[in-house]
């Protein structure tokens, strides 16, 4: 037994002072009466003589000394060792999303935690533990902490992810501590099945609870009629009339009963007459363990793809216009250079100017340069020099970034040759798309008034791009850069990264996710990635001034996340020889001091009582 | 004594108390002081034959008609008695706020004033240490009382009292009347010898005990150091529980019923009375039950 502050023993010169002050004071109250004489007479009718009585007078003295010589202990911190009673653990929890599976009331996540809470509260003081979550991302909660109190407020404080996630990291971070510590006990809790788990204890916190899903969930409008189609499944038991329902913006469309065999997909249809929508859900009627995969959602956003463009030409735009119009848009203007300079013209989605550069940009749409001859104000890049005149091979560009793949999607990459292009210089942060020696021949962007911009810094006609199967979906690409939709798809998985194109003029871009959580996107760029941690609605909010525009989104659970009981793909394995030793455990609670401690104050107070009032 | 016990408004009490008394009962002891001779009250006793010499006036004239023969009526004598009422003055009974002396001298008074009102004499001594100090002597008739019973007003309670070495040396009557010692009887002093010695000279005895409020039924509790008033070399120092208050009780009762006993043995009577009691419950309720009032 040790101390932790021995100069708590200092307390006990109270202990003499407290004899002092006992024989000095006297506690007897002197009052002078008639007579004394019954009192002295009432000596012979004492019944007995409890030797005890002799103590009487003393026993408040004695409770004092002890509560003070318990007062001084107890400052002095008394730390007694248990021998080999303390270990080492590691707990590698799973935080994925099938952990969220409930059984009365409780998650499976839940279970894990409490787990843990057991363990660290049944281990002998002088433990120390790790966690690792494996959620989204693999995390260490903590680490070789010995503190309880700390350990179980931060296993309190983590919250099960709803993606699928692999114990890949997690094995290697258990075994950098089980090869630092062979003497560790690493706890593997989750829900999943795992053939192997050596030098692991595996906590298995699945009850095979009941669990539909719907999977594939998809629809087509034609003619009137939404066509909706998905499957159904049961996790875990044959299930005959569970109930599939359609609602369209939330009214009642549609309602299929079904017959589930175990893990065997079911498939639904539905259609139903529809003017128009913009959301579609589909959800199992009937309640089981995991809800988040009961409903899927799919939002029918109405589309901005039809604008207004005008072309301004110095020559013949004829390539520029028959493809948009083959790409559908139809309401396409064209102009004369001496037209356009000649009226004040606005009220266009896309201004394309070929072989001529205006004295002003447009603020009011996006912008396409071909064959740029002269820098303007504005646009974001500079023509510098005359036009080169060399024959050369178009190179398109090698990053792996998401906006050029995006641009480049669906592209065969033909060998394009040119005879002549503008040399450019950008200012602002344009993605170059294709170049020649190091000079951008197709780069995207956006120019000083917010709107997006693309620039061929060559005519059309001196290359045979046109001619070339990657020229219509290079358009195609660089129209949708152009006219993003805010999203691409309103429908994702748990897990997936999504991303959002940041529209011209926006000032903010906030995000609500299912669980209330409120987020804001950077808008300095005009694509943000942002991954999806939750299921259920997102809900994104872009600003434009004073004018908002809502997008909806729907995270549904990840398929291999829905089993209720789940399989590894993996064995757990941490590698090495396990140690099994135990460390010195310590036992320093004051609780008992402090108990013993307020029964000889209480006692005390009781003798006290009693002499007094003799209660 | 700060405050005069025997007031102007306490004689109006005893007064009225006198009247209920009267009223209800008929008189201190049987009240009528009959003696076992005749005498020459008014009241018949029985007839005997006439001695030459005897009072002609005593002869009953209508017997000798009847009879011719002389018959002397003869009348049971009525003596006047003397009251004797001794009040222990030691510290013990005025010590504190107990009121046992106001008690004493109140209960003194108005036994005297019973006692005068079936015309007998009264007298009322103080006992002090080992003696007697006569504060009225042979006082009788209500005028005399009304001018000297006031004197109660001047007795201070001091020092010890012994109440047989007192009375003992004393002379106490012969037959004449009732004794009546109001003490708290607190005390080892022998007090038996002075009952005996009234006992032996016929006296009708009444002891009163006096006790406060507290001696009755102790309040104190915990570690308690008393010092005797008396006598501070005695002292009791303990730590009063509940077993030692039992105890306590168990001695006054022990104290009570030995005096009770021992008075009861020799044909006297004891009363005890605390100190908080009004004159009415004493003499009206406690003296008649007992019978010492008829």
């Amino acid at each position: 037994m040790s101390f932790l502050y021995p100069l708590g023993f200092l307390g006990l010169i109270a202990v003499p002072i407290l004899i002092i002050i006992y024989i000095i004071k006297n506690k007897y109250t002197e009052q002078v009466i008639s007579a004394t004489y019954i009192w002295t007479l009432s000596e012979r009718f004492l019944k007995r003589k409890n030797p005890i009585n002799k103590l009487t007078g003393i026993i408040s003295l004695i409770l004092q000394i002890l509560a003070v010589v318990f007062i001084s202990v107890a400052i002095a911190h008394p730390v007694f060792v248990l021998p080999n009673a303390a270990g080492d653990f590691c707990f590698v929890l799973d935080a994925s999303g099938s952990m969220n599976i409930t059984q009365s009331g409780v998650t499976r996540f839940d279970k894990g935690k409490e787990r843990i809470n057991s363990l660290i509260t049944e281990s002998a003081d002088g433990s120390k533990y790790t966690l690792i979550c494996v959620g989204t991302v693999t995390n260490v909660i903590f680490e070789d902490i010995g503190d309880k109190e700390q350990a179980l407020s931060l296993v309190a404080d983590i919250d099960p992810a709803y993606v699928s996630s692999g114990v890949t990291d997690a094995i290697s971070v258990a075994q950098e501590y089980f090869d630092a510590n062979a003497d560790i006990k690493t706890y593997l809790i989750t829900d999943k099945a795992y053939e192997t788990s050596d030098n692991v204890e595996l906590v298995d916190v699945s009850a095979h609870e009941s669990n539909f899903a719907l999977s594939d969930v998809g629809y087509s409008y034609s003619e009137g009629k939404v066509h909706v189609s998905g499957k159904a499944i049961s996790y875990e038991e044959d299930a005959e009339n569970v109930s599939v329902k359609l609602y369209l913006d939330g009214e009642a469309a549609g309602e299929q009963v079904l017959k589930l065999n175990r893990l065997e997909f079911v498939d639904f249809k539905f259609e139903t007459q529809a003017a128009d929508f913009s959301e579609l859900r589909v959800e199992i009627a009937e309640e089981d363990a995991l809800l988040l995969d009961n409903e899927f959602v799919i939002y029918n956003e109405k589309s901005d793809s039809s604008f207004r463009t005008l072309i301004v030409s110095s020559g013949s735009p004829f390539y520029v216009q028959s493809t948009l119009i083959s790409l559908g848009n139809n309401q396409v203007t064209t102009m004369k250079v001496e037209e356009y300079e000649a009226a004040n013209t606005e009220g266009y989605g896309l201004y394309i100017f070929d072989g001529y550069s205006p004295a002003v940009m447009p603020r009011d749409g996006a912008v396409w340069f071909f064959n740029p001859l002269k820098s303007t104000e504005n646009s974001g890049f500079s023509v510098q020099g005359d036009s080169i005149e060399e024959v050369g091979k178009i190179e398109y560009s090698t990053s792996s970034s998401t906006r050029v793949r995006n641009l480049l999607k669906g592209l065969v990459r033909d060998d394009v040759y040119i005879s002549g292009y503008m040399k450019c210089g950008l200012y602002r942060n344009f993605t170059t798309v294709a170049s020649i020696k190091g000079n951008p021949l197709v780069f995207a962007g956006t120019n000083s008034y917010g709107n997006r911009e693309v620039v061929f810094a060559f005519d059309l006609q001196r290359s045979d791009l046109v001619m070339s199967f990657d020229f219509i979906p290079l358009v195609r690409n660089l129209l949708n850069y152009t006219f993003p939709e805010v999203v691409e798809n309103q429908s994702a998985y748990c897990g997936e990264t999504i991303q959002v194109n940041v529209l011209a003029n926006c000032d903010s871009i906030r995000v609500d996710t299912p669980l209330g959580k409120i987020e804001y996107l950077d808008t300095g760029t005009d694509l943000v990635e942002y991954g999806l941690t939750e299921v259920g609605v997102y809900t994104l909010t872009l600003m434009f001034g004073n004018m908002p525009r809502v997008v909806n989104l729907f995270s549904a659970m990840p398929e291999e996340e829905r089993a209720t009981t789940v399989a590894a793909e993996t064995a757990f394995v941490i590698n090495g020889e396990a140690g099994g030793g135990m460390r010195d455990g310590v036992y320093d609670n004051l609780l008992i001091m402090f108990i013993v401690l307020a029964v000889l104050i209480l006692a005390d107070w009781v003798v006290y009582c009693y002499e007094q009032y003799q209660l | 004594m700060n405050k005069s016990i025997i007031s102007e408004e306490f004689l109006q009490q005893v007064e009225s108390l006198q009247m209920l008394i009267k009223n209800n009962v008929a008189g201190l002891f049987g009240g009528n002081h009959k003696s076992k001779t005749f005498g020459s009250s008014c009241e018949f006793a029985d007839y005997r034959d006439y001695i030459p010499g005897d009072d002609i006036t005593k002869i009953d004239w209508n017997a000798y008609a009847r009879f011719d023969k002389l018959y002397m009526k003869l009348y049971l004598d009525e003596r006047q008695l003397h009251t004797r009422i001794y009040i222990d003055a030691s510290r013990s009974m005025g010590y504190g706020k107990g009121k046992k002396d106001e008690q004493s001298l109140k209960i003194a008074a108005t036994l005297a004033y019973l006692s005068i009102c079936e015309m007998d004499k009264v007298s009322i001594y103080i006992i002090r240490d080992k003696q007697i100090h006569a504060l009225i002597t042979g006082m009788s008739g209500k005028e005399a009382y009304i001018n000297e019973i006031g004197k109660l007003n001047d007795v201070s309670f001091d020092g010890d009292s012994f109440i047989s070495d007192a009375i003992l040396p004393e002379k106490v009557g012969y037959g004449d009347g009732l004794s009546v010692i109001i003490s708290d009887f607190l005390t080892d002093n022998d007090y038996e010898s002075a009952i005996d010695y009234l006992t032996e000279k016929k006296r009708d005895i009444f002891c009163v005990q006096v006790l406060s409020a507290e001696e009755l039924n102790p309040k104190a509790r915990g570690k308690m150091h008393f010092f005797d008033s008396e006598n501070t070399s005695k002292f009791y120092r303990k730590n009063i529980n509940r077993e030692i208050a039992n105890a306590y009780k168990q001695a006054l009762n022990y104290v009570t019923d030995r005096i009770r006993s021992y008075c009861h043995a020799r044909g006297a009577e004891y009363m005890l009375v605390s100190a908080n009691e009004s004159m009415s419950e004493i003499f009206f309720r406690k003296l008649t039950d007992m019978g010492v009032l008829k």
